[in-house]
């Protein structure tokens, strides 16, 4: 047999055993930056803090809240049935488990904005879906919910549906104006869901 | 870093630059194989002559380990290459009917085209015969229409379906080409040599 064969295909045999040999190659499931970009000029990635209110009060089972900020500010406030998983830790292993669940949809919050951005766009990044952030933060949740300024009397029926629904749920959030509304009991907290269930149609156009 | 049109690192008008560099590249190898001869391309079907067995396994195992270490060297991401999905019966009966082909006309598609090329006349009736084909098939697509899109649900890739790595998979591959190589070199010794 000509030696050049026996070399090649010897050549070829160690190769291969190398590759058989090699460690799984992990696949990193990034997405590609143009993706990305395209995704950060969709809007659609913010949830209205309206829209959280009304799934912590309806207890929609299938989002979870995730509090990037730091344990401390977390322990002194933070939203009903949130997470805590801080920025500086989210990309722990972990933690991943929780942002990447296929049917759950993940609303990162923080103070503002830009902490959540952070933590979607690493998150993202890591090639989980399905993960918005709560616009305005927690300073825009204190600003519509817990303190909901009250409409002009010439408002829209729909702002003054909006203020109802915002002035309700500062109740159940144990804010707001309400003066019976000062301890948070849970059978007040059902009063108040109830309350907003009527208001429910025109609550619709504002999420 | 690669595959570099799809990640824009290069623009996609340069594909077809590449692919006709590439088309050269690929034309002059089967030429120097000597696949321009139909009675070498016959020679597979009545045992005489492997070449064509033996170039095209090298080049699928050569492509397939290259690829494997870019991949472990980061220099192309195999999730970004296109994988056909398995159109398993249009993919039997088109390959009965590129056989019979084969057998008949003595080409098959690439090797009509390099075989016209230096001037065969044989290739070119073949390669007249595809075109003419190629009419056929179009105007008659919509009978073909349902067996052309029948897709196959099963897991895409071997390796998967058969549990082991990738890298497993490829060293069974190369393994099984060279002997295959060397099944081929005993049935060409047994067969009288035809000389053309």
């Amino acid at each position: 047999m000509n030696i050049k064969y026996v070399i090649s295909a010897s050549l070829l045999v160690l190769l291969g055993v190398i590759l058989a040999f090699l460690p799984e190659k992990s696949h990193t499931t990034e997405i590609g930056p143009d993706k990305l970009l395209s995704e950060l000029n969709d809007e659609t990635r913010f949830v209205s803090t309206d829209k959280v209110a009304d799934n912590i009060i309806n207890g929609v089972p299938s989002v979870q809240l995730i509090d990037v900020r730091p344990a401390e500010e977390y322990n002194k406030f933070s939203l009903p049935d949130a997470i805590n998983i801080p920025l500086d830790s989210l990309l722990l292993p972990d933690w991943q488990a929780y942002i990447d669940q296929e049917g759950i949809k993940t609303i990162f919050y923080s103070n503002g904005t830009v902490y959540a951005s952070q933590a979607w766009m690493l998150s993202r990044r890591l090639g989980f879906s399905n993960l918005f952030i709560m616009k305005g933060g927690l300073n825009r949740w204190i600003e519509t919910i817990m303190q909901a300024k009250e409409p002009d009397q010439t408002a829209s029926s729909t702002e003054i549906a909006l203020y109802e629904f915002r002035k309700a749920a500062g109740q159940f959030f144990g804010g707001g104006t309400q003066v019976a509304g000062s301890s948070t009991n849970t059978k007040k907290k059902k009063k108040v869901v109830k309350k907003r269930k009527r208001k429910a149609a025109a609550e619709g156009g504002c999420g | 870093m690669g595959p570099l049109i799809t990640q824009d690192i290069i623009g996609g008008q340069w594909n077809f630059v590449i692919a006709f560099i590439i088309g050269i590249g690929f034309g002059f190898v089967l030429e120097q194989a000597g696949f321009s001869s139909s009675r070498k391309l016959a020679g597979v079907f009545y045992g005489y002559d492997f070449v064509v067995l033996r170039v095209f396994f090298v080049a699928a195992i050569t492509a397939t380990v290259g690829l494997l270490f870019f991949s472990y060297f980061d220099w192309i991401d195999l999730s970004l290459i296109y994988v056909n999905p398995i159109f398993l019966k249009s993919a039997i009966v088109g390959g009965v009917i590129m056989g019979l082909g084969f057998i008949i006309g003595g080409f098959c598609p690439g090797t009509s085209v390099c075989a016209s090329a230096i001037g065969k006349i044989d290739a070119m009736f073949f390669l007249g015969g595809i075109f003419i084909g190629i009419l056929l098939y179009g105007e008659s697509f919509s009978l073909f229409k349902d067996l052309y899109y029948d897709k196959v649900p099963v897991d895409k890739m071997v390796f998967d379906a058969l549990g082991i790595s990738q890298g497993t998979f490829v060293l069974i591959l190369i393994l099984i080409a060279l002997a295959a190589f060397y099944v081929t070199s005993l049935i060409e010794k047994k067969v009288d040599k035809v000389e053309y």
